[in-house]
């Protein structure tokens, strides 16, 4: 067989374009890094595969601290919002999260413009079929039309591209998103790199024709008014808004799906990988919560330019004629007409135990790996993976450390270590419940913990260097004297950055103070041990006196700090006593420095 | 998960377990000396220590001299493990031993785990790369055998009330999780009333679980039996029969014994510690007296046991209703009661059948002493029965117990606002959650969700 070889070589190449690759892709381009974007086709770059909207509890949090790392996505949302909502605003501050419906077509276009303006990407529409290695060295990747691409990292963001197989009720075929050809390539050149891969599914609901949805019948949502930015560097959003709509679910709707279940791919034995949890199909609501007279659903306009709405609540595999009938059982939709149908999806992942802390391949260094292909769910997730994938590849490139985030820093941090010393078995989410330190992760101070890494890393520009030391100082001073008015004088200087964002900061570690204290005091507990690095080499199962099961477990994630090893669940304090000991020890044999 | 916390001052034994002349106390950390001289006198010792020399200090308690002990002050970094540390030399009684740990975990200190102090020289640089191979077979087998313990803790009963204790607490956690991370908006608002009564219960059943350390003391220490009874029943005199010799003064005057006085006798194999106690006189001017009184009513509300002795030659009067009084309101928290009646050698002025439910005996001619004897090491079935399945033997399970019915105390406080703060009250019931996982061992997060899925029908 014959290749054509590029000739341009590239620093890094991102492998697809959806909500993790065009952040990788940005994130190294802006680190300098000439990067090249693959995608299988150009007119899904960023595509909302499932729900047009971004954030959610937790999720709100991430795209902020996205945002002020100088990662993409929030700006984005902003642009394209057509409906904003803050979740959660009854309660604490720490768990206020901003989530906004999107105009699909909008956003792809506007993350496509953004890509497309950057001098350091270059754009193609081909099929990565295989990783392009020489011995154990990366060099770059293969295409469907047998190019090969050398580079000096390569970002796998795969989505649910891998292997991806469809269901609708009894019918499936190949399909990595409706409409669109699996990759069939890169699941076997993984493995044969030694990769263990797994396999999750998920789903998405139908979509209906507005025109036939009888809105009397259901419940106004308004907007938020005034609409919170996502971004930090937006003032306000631009778009008219429109409302959702509020219905639910009745008694004919649950008598129809239990009369179909053997119709359903989850419930007869076709689907036997895990799909989410927290996202349940309506046939899983039905079973598993019978005592639940009714479920909520939201009817969620698709863009400013079609009348499709998207029903969020609604997601199944059951086959089409079941489908129709499940949504004419609802309120307000009585009358209305499947566009698309709901379906299922399966498809490879690979288990993230497999890289280190930059999301790098432990096995293959200069392969990251980001999104879906992690075991992930969600856009927001899959952006800061491609984020920190991008950020963490260009570093590597360029001979600096990598930037990894802690658990008391940012939810991507939770995220990734979660992913790495965990693994997961089902589809991941971020929750604020997976924070330890949840008061310290809030919307309000992204900024203040994330955006001196962004600036200095030159995603953020430098134009706003000072606008945000003044905002900081300005939140210090306010939570000393909650009187601003000795500060007025400086207010002008801190756009895009508001003095009433820095009271609200203020007021709310003010309130919190004791707390933060607390949360902060366990942090830095952990923090020492951040800085405990267990050597590569380190034989875990030859540590005499670790219980065999810890031992097993060590092996199996291979911590590389004493605090990961300690938050392997089942490593006793006596098995950190023992890591730590033998830590030290290999460390002076070598002639490093302890702690 | 815990981790070691150098940040905190360590307590245990040095020397072997059991009685012997002398023991040894070590404490170590940034607290030792603050913690120490909180209960060890003269203070001026600790103003300007010369390193490692000897003071002779004595051991205080609730203002009671405990010991006189011989206590070397190191001042950090001279010392084994580098950090600041003391070690007491004491007089080598198990009682006092665990007197003076339980003194500096009142004052601060926590229960040293095994290889502690050994972890910490080794951390803070003290030892070289040679005396750490020999450390490390040392710290490999105390934490072999600390595993061993936990194996058999887990596989124990308090593990099994712990576990479900936590089991509640998550329950209550996902119920405001779920409400945190809901966004679908479909969940019923939370019953504040019954979330209220949950805690409340589970709080108590904390507290019951750390009640159970002072039985669990008694596995290790011994039962505490006080003897008591009106002024001049014989109450020393019997002690002096247990015992086999003379420790107390006895005197044919009433309020001869002034202070408590504590002897410890093996019974059948069982430690039984006896309290003699002053006789409770009602109208006493002497100051003195008075105090011993006191003394008399705190020593009955600490006991397991309490004799109660009765002159059988006298009527019943004032004084013994004073003391039936008294008794009874410990009787009624379950400290069990032995009547004695006393002076079996004079003829008796009691009716039969009272004299009948209690043992009768004479300290003047020795009977009757064996027959209480056995009695006492029949009571070791009951109260040893009695604490079931589950005791607290750790003072580091017993103050993770009360942290966390201390938590939960908190989540009382908040309820006074207008709202309730439900990501405040997720903290204090992770903080006592985390107070569980210092002696399961185990992490929380996976197995919350798991129980958020499991209850709550939970959209993304």
């Amino acid at each position: 067989m014959t290749f054509f070889s590029h000739p341009g070589d590239f620093d890094v190449i991102v492998v697809g374009g959806g909500h993790a690759g065009a952040e990788a892709a940005l994130a190294a381009s802006g680190l300098g890094m000439k990067t090249l974007l693959m995608t299988q086709d150009l007119d899904t770059i960023a595509q909302m595969s499932c729900n047009p909207s971004i954030g959610g509890i937790g999720k709100g949090q991430i795209v902020r601290e996205i945002d002020a790392l100088g990662g993409q996505m929030a700006k984005n949302t902003d642009c394209s919002a057509l409906s904003v909502h803050m979740l959660n605003a009854s309660r604490g501050p720490a768990v206020h999260s901003p989530r906004a419906q999107c105009d699909k077509k909008l956003y792809q276009f506007a993350m496509k413009r953004r890509l497309e303006a950057e001098n350091n990407i270059s754009l193609i529409q081909d099929e990565a079929v295989r990783i392009w290695t020489e011995g154990s060295r990366l060099k770059g990747v293969v295409t469907l039309r047998n190019t090969r691409y050398r580079s000096n990292c390569v970002i796998l963001t795969t989505g649910t591209f891998l292997k991806g197989v469809i269901h609708i009720g009894l019918l499936s075929f190949k399909g990595g998103r409706y409409n669109h050809p699996p990759s069939d390539g890169l699941s076997p050149s993984l493995e044969e790199l030694g990769f263990k891969l797994g396999r999750l599914k998920t789903g998405t609901p139908m979509r209906l024709n507005g025109r036939t949805i009888d809105f009397s019948r259901c419940a106004e949502q308004k907007p938020d008014d005034p609409p919170a930015p996502f971004s930090h560097f937006t003032a306000s959003l631009e778009n008219k808004l429109l409302p959702c709509w509020i219905t639910h679910t009745g008694a004919g709707t649950a008598a129809i799906i239990r009369a179909n279940l053997d119709k359903s791919p989850l419930y007869c034995g076709r689907i036997k990988s895990a799909g989410p949890r927290y996202c349940p199909s309506i046939e899983d609501k039905i079973v598993k919560f019978p005592h639940h007279p009714t479920h909520h659903l939201f009817l969620e306009p698709e863009g400013f330019e079609t009348g499709e709405y998207y029903v969020n609540g609604l997601s199944t595999s059951l086959p089409e004629e079941v489908q129709t009938a499940v949504v004419r059982s609802v309120a307000g939709l009585e009358k209305a007409e499947l566009v698309r149908a709901a379906y299922a999806i399966e498809y490879d992942y690979c288990l993230p135990q497999q890289l280190d802390y930059s999301l790098q391949a432990k096995i293959v260094p200069g392969l990251f790996m980001a999104g879906q292909i992690n075991g992930t769910t969600g856009y927001e997730e899959a952006a800061a993976q491609g984020l920190m994938a991008g950020i963490n590849a260009a570093l590597k490139i360029k001979g600096l450390q990598p930037l990894i985030l802690r658990r008391d820093e940012a939810y991507i941090g939770v995220m990734i270590d979660d992913l790495i010393s965990k693994g997961i078995d089902e589809p991941y989410r971020i929750f604020t419940s997976r924070a330890e330190y949840r008061l310290l992760l809030r919307r309000d101070n992204a900024d203040l913990r994330l955006m001196d890494y962004g600036l200095k890393l030159g995603l953020v520009s430098e134009k706003f260097k000072r606008p945000f030391k003044i905002y900081k100082d300005t939140v210090e001073k306010l939570k000393l004297i909650p009187q601003p008015s000795s500060l007025i004088p400086r207010f002008g200087e801190m756009a895009p950055w508001t003095v009433e964002k820095a009271e609200l900061s203020a007021k709310t570690e003010t309130d919190y103070a004791a707390y933060i204290a607390r949360n902060n005091k366990e942090a830095e507990k952990l923090k020492k041990f951040e800085h405990v690095i267990i050597p590569p080499g380190l034989d875990f199962a030859a540590l005499k006196g670790l219980l065999l099961e810890s031992r097993q477990k060590l092996t199996k994630v291979r911590p590389t700090t004493l605090a990961q090893a300690s938050r392997i669940p089942g490593v006793t304090p006596a098995d950190m006593q023992l890591l730590w000991v033998h830590v030290e020890r290999m460390g002076k044999r070598r002639g490093g420095v302890a702690i | 998960m815990l981790i070691p916390d150098t940040t905190q001052t360590v307590v245990a034994p040095a020397s072997a377990p059991g009685p012997g002349a002398i023991a040894v106390v070590r404490l170590s950390g940034p607290g030792a000396f603050s913690v120490a001289k909180a209960f060890l006198e003269p203070r001026k010792a600790f103003d300007d220590p010369k390193p490692r020399s000897a003071y002779l200090l004595r051991a205080h308690e609730d203002g009671r001299l405990l010991d006189r002990t011989i206590t070397l002050l190191y001042p950090s970094p001279k010392s084994y493990t580098g950090e600041q540390m003391v070690e007491i030399f004491c007089h080598g009684s198990p009682y006092i031993i665990s007197r003076i740990v339980n003194l500096a975990i009142k004052h601060g200190a926590v229960e040293a785990r095994p290889g502690e102090f050994t972890f910490r020289a080794f951390i803070n640089g003290k030892l070289d790369l040679a005396q750490a191979e020999a450390v490390n077979d040392l710290i490999l087998s105390e934490s072999a055998a600390a595993h061993r313990a936990a194996i058999t803790q887990i596989e124990g009963g308090v593990s099994k009330q712990i576990r479900k204790l936590r089991r509640r607490l998550i329950t209550l956690l996902s119920e405001l999780e779920v409400r945190l991370d809901d966004s679908y908006e479909e969940l019923p608002a939370l019953d504040l009333s019954s979330f209220r009564e949950k805690t409340l219960l589970l709080a108590r059943g904390i507290q019951v679980l750390a009640d159970s350390f002072e039985k669990g003391r008694y596995l290790k220490h011994g039962i505490r039996a006080a003897i008591a009874g009106a002024p001049n029943c014989g109450k020393s005199s019997l002690l002096n029969s247990l015992l086999g010799y003379k420790r107390a003064i006895v005197a044919p005057s009433a309020g001869t014994t002034r202070d408590t006085i504590e002897e410890k006798l093996d019974v059948s194999g069982l430690s039984v510690i006896f309290t003699d106690t002053a006789g409770i006189n009602r109208r006493t001017g002497n100051p003195v007296e008075k105090e011993g009184i006191k003394r008399t009513f705190k020593a009955l509300k600490t006991s397991d046991l309490i004799l109660w002795v009765q002159d059988a030659a006298k009527s019943a009067g004032a004084a013994d209703r004073r003391v039936q009084k008294a008794i009874a309101a410990n009787a009624q928290r379950g400290t069990a009661v032995l009547k004695v009646f006393n002076k079996s050698d004079l003829p008796p002025k009691r009716p039969p059948a009272e004299i009948a439910g209690g043992t009768s005996l004479s300290c003047k001619t020795g009977e009757g002493v064996e027959t209480l004897k056995k009695l006492l090491a029949g009571e070791r079935g009951r109260l040893f029965s009695a604490e079931a399945s589950a005791v607290i033997t750790s003072a580091r399970h017993f103050q993770a117990l009360l942290n966390a019915r201390k938590e939960l105390e908190k989540l009382k406080e908040l309820e006074s606002g207008k709202t309730f703060p439900f990501e405040l009250a997720a903290e204090h019931l992770k903080g006592a959650l985390g107070e569980l996982a210092v002696i399961l061992g185990e992490t929380t997060s996976e197995e919350l969700l798991a129980d958020i899925f499991k209850n709550f029908c939970v959209g993304k």
